[in-house]
């Protein structure tokens, strides 16, 4: 057993080169980094509306009590005297009708004014992003790409290849002649995928969470964290883990089953979305199933979205967590189970394959 | 524990394709040679003995361990393969020692170990350098200083001498003389009896799949020496290196190839013809191959095969 464990460590340091470093796998980084971007790329755009907004009220100072006074009904001047001059006014004259448009912000939150006739007819506050809305888009963007899309095809790459690679290279046979079982050979090449599956996508889960939160005030960060944020930060790497986890095993017997790896990655996906209409026994052999009920935050449902896209972010029956890791591993272990016994009586037949 | 390599009734098909059947032998210590045209099932044999791939029929034991048990038949036996790939970024040294660290050495034993199989096969200006740079004749003897790196008692050599030129072919030679006096087993592979047939205590000749004949060279060798072998050689100076070649008693034919960069040598006795040729090789002509005709030793086993019939 000690020697098993000690040649498992070793597969997993040969490989471990393999998976971070090639070439072929630089598409992996990509998807891992996408939602990384998307965030990044939201915060910097609060950050820049956050500062023209503190100008904007710095030039036209007016206080968030003075601006949520003003009701319905008054006129343009009356509530130039309670509030000042917007930022920024826009007119529209018809014959008949007029219609003025007054913003104003508190450095906050824009208020847009809409006048009809000289009369405040509508109100719209357009509040800046705050921690719970932000933490209901990630649950969203988690759920719908990352756990279902970049995790998924994340670890078709890496954990296909990691036999089927080898095949293409006609370089697996150097493994298949040292002292080593068949079976400590997949569970050392599992473990190495598993290890820069985990490293990649737990990573982009942490950076993801960071650059979401950048333009956030420090002091709304801590009391975020401080009120289960940290629960929640640990939760979604936990999920992206388990996922790893999860998918890992059934691609790795898929690149021994399998000569084109796309089509049980095909299969797999179908099957891993098509888990609400199935009966409950079969839901239980899928990996979202089991991911659905681990994670921390239900994306919200709202009218717009499409009836498929309600299914697909509803747990059919979520289970509690600790089931859904009981799960989770056992549908692994049968998978990995099954990898290995066809590791064991692998052939070198490079010309077939 | 049998000191033999034994395979009984073993057959292998692929689908419809046959590998190798019903092939029954008993391998003792020595260098044995598996000599068959290209097609002929000596690498299925090979593959089969290592366990890269399962009979459909039959048994095999190499000295008395299943092929199915990697972690007790690797620790005996060391295989270079015919396949010319590697294991992508990886320099000479630790191709080898990469390896070795699975069969339980420590760091400091598998350094010392690699290196000095390196030594064994004169690659240790190169040991540090990417395979991806080497040679065709770096890449074979850093893929038999693998085979060799843990001191096995069984040695599996697919077509070891391709590729190397004559003072690396005689110098692998030596290595396996080496290993077979030792008291093991070095099993080799050639499409060329000729290439072989000098350091071979058994030779084992394969067509079709069929083990056609077993035994000891002489026999063998004794009707070999009425069939002029054809040698092609690639060399510069074509021109010089043919008139010093015609020189040689054995020599019964030499013909200059078109572009004047080679020749094609028939000879009666080839293991004199290449001594001789190593000593051209030493006086200033760049000898860039050498390889026997494939034609020749078609006709050679057409000849051999049809001897069995008579």
């Amino acid at each position: 057993m000690r020697q098993w464990l000690s040649q498992i460590g070793l597969v997993v340091r040969l490989e471990m080169r393999k998976t971070f470093f090639s070439k072929r796998g630089i598409w992996v980084y990509l998807l891992a980094l996408a939602p990384v971007l998307i965030f990044l790329g939201h915060s910097l755009s609060e950050i820049s509306n956050r500062n023209e907004r503190r100008a904007m009220n710095a030039a036209h100072p007016v206080s968030t009590e003075a601006l949520r006074a003003i009701a319905r009904g008054l006129s343009i001047e009356e509530v130039v005297e309670k509030v000042g001059e917007p930022f920024q006014k826009l007119e529209f004259h018809r014959p008949r009708n007029s219609f003025d448009i007054y913003r104003y912000t508190d450095g906050e939150s824009v208020y847009v004014f809409a006048f009809q006739n000289n009369r405040l007819e509508n109100i719209d506050r357009r509040d800046r992003d705050t921690i719970p809305k932000d933490a209901l888009i990630f649950a969203g963007v988690f759920q719908f790409f990352y756990l279902r899309l970049a995790i998924f095809f994340g670890c078709v790459g890496v954990f296909t290849n990691l036999f089927r690679g080898e095949m293409l290279d006609k370089s697996l046979h150097f493994y298949l002649l040292t002292p080593v079982r068949r079976e400590v050979l997949a569970v050392g090449k599992y473990l190495a995928g598993l290890v820069a599956t985990v490293v990649i996508f737990c990573g982009s889960t942490f950076l993801q969470m960071a650059a979401l939160s950048l333009h956030f005030e420090g002091n709304e960060i801590a009391e975020y964290l401080s009120s289960g944020g940290w629960g929640h930060v640990a939760s979604y790497i936990g999920v992206t883990a388990a996922a790893c986890v999860g998918y890992g095993g059934i691609f790795l017997a898929a690149g021994l089953l399998f000569k084109n790896p796309i089509i049980p990655a095909a299969i797999v996906l179908v099957w891993e979305n098509l888990n609400l209409f199935l009966p409950a026994a079969l839901k239980k052999v899928s990996v979202i199933f089991y991911l659905q009920s681990l994670s921390p935050v239900i994306p919200p449902t709202d009218a717009g979205m499409s009836t498929i896209q309600k299914l697909l972010v509803t747990a059919a029956e979520p289970v509690r967590p600790v089931w859904a890791v009981v799960g989770l591993l056992t549908v692994t272990i049968l998978v990995l189970a099954v990898a290995a016994r066809k590791a064991r009586k692998l052939e070198i037949n490079y010309s077939t394959d | 524990m049998s000191d033999r390599v034994i395979l009984d009734n073993v057959s292998r098909f692929y689908g419809e394709v046959l590998g190798v059947n019903r092939v029954t032998l008993s391998v003792p210590p020595g260098i044995t040679s598996l000599v068959g045209p290209n097609g002929s099932g000596k690498t299925t044999l090979m593959n089969l003995i290592m366990g890269l791939v399962r009979p459909t029929r039959g048994d095999i034991r190499v000295l008395g361990i299943s092929p199915t048990d990697p972690e007790r038949l690797f620790r005996l036996c060391g295989y270079a393969t015919q396949f010319d790939s590697f294991p992508r970024g990886m320099t000479g040294f630790q191709f080898i020692s990469s390896y070795l660290r699975l069969s339980g050495m420590s760091h400091a034993d598998c350094q010392r170990t690699t290196a000095f199989a390196i030594g064994r096969v004169n690659l240790g200006e190169a040991a540090h350098r990417k395979i991806a740079g080497y040679s065709k004749g770096m890449r074979q003897r850093i893929k038999l200083a693998q085979a060799i790196a843990h001191n096995p008692r069984v040695l599996v050599l697919d077509e070891p001498l391709n590729g190397l030129d004559p003072l690396v072919r005689s110098e692998t030679i030596a290595l396996f003389r080496e290993f077979a006096a030792e008291g093991r087993h070095v099993i080799v592979s050639s499409h060329i009896l000729h290439e072989v047939d000098t350091i071979s205590d058994q030779v084992i000749l394969m067509s079709n799949g069929y083990v056609v004949a077993e035994g000891q060279i002489r026999g063998v060798r004794e009707e070999m020496s009425e069939h002029p072998m054809q040698v092609i050689i690639r060399c510069t100076r074509a021109n010089l290196l043919a008139s010093r070649v015609f020189e040689q008693e054995n020599v019964v034919e030499v013909r200059l190839h078109a572009d004047g960069g080679g020749l094609l040598v028939k000879t009666r006795d080839a293991d004199r013809f290449y001594k001789a040729l190593n000593h051209l090789a030493l006086d200033g002509i760049g000898i860039e191959s050498v390889a026997p005709a494939d034609d020749n030793v078609n006709s050679l086993y057409e000849y051999l095969i049809g001897g069995e019939d008579r």
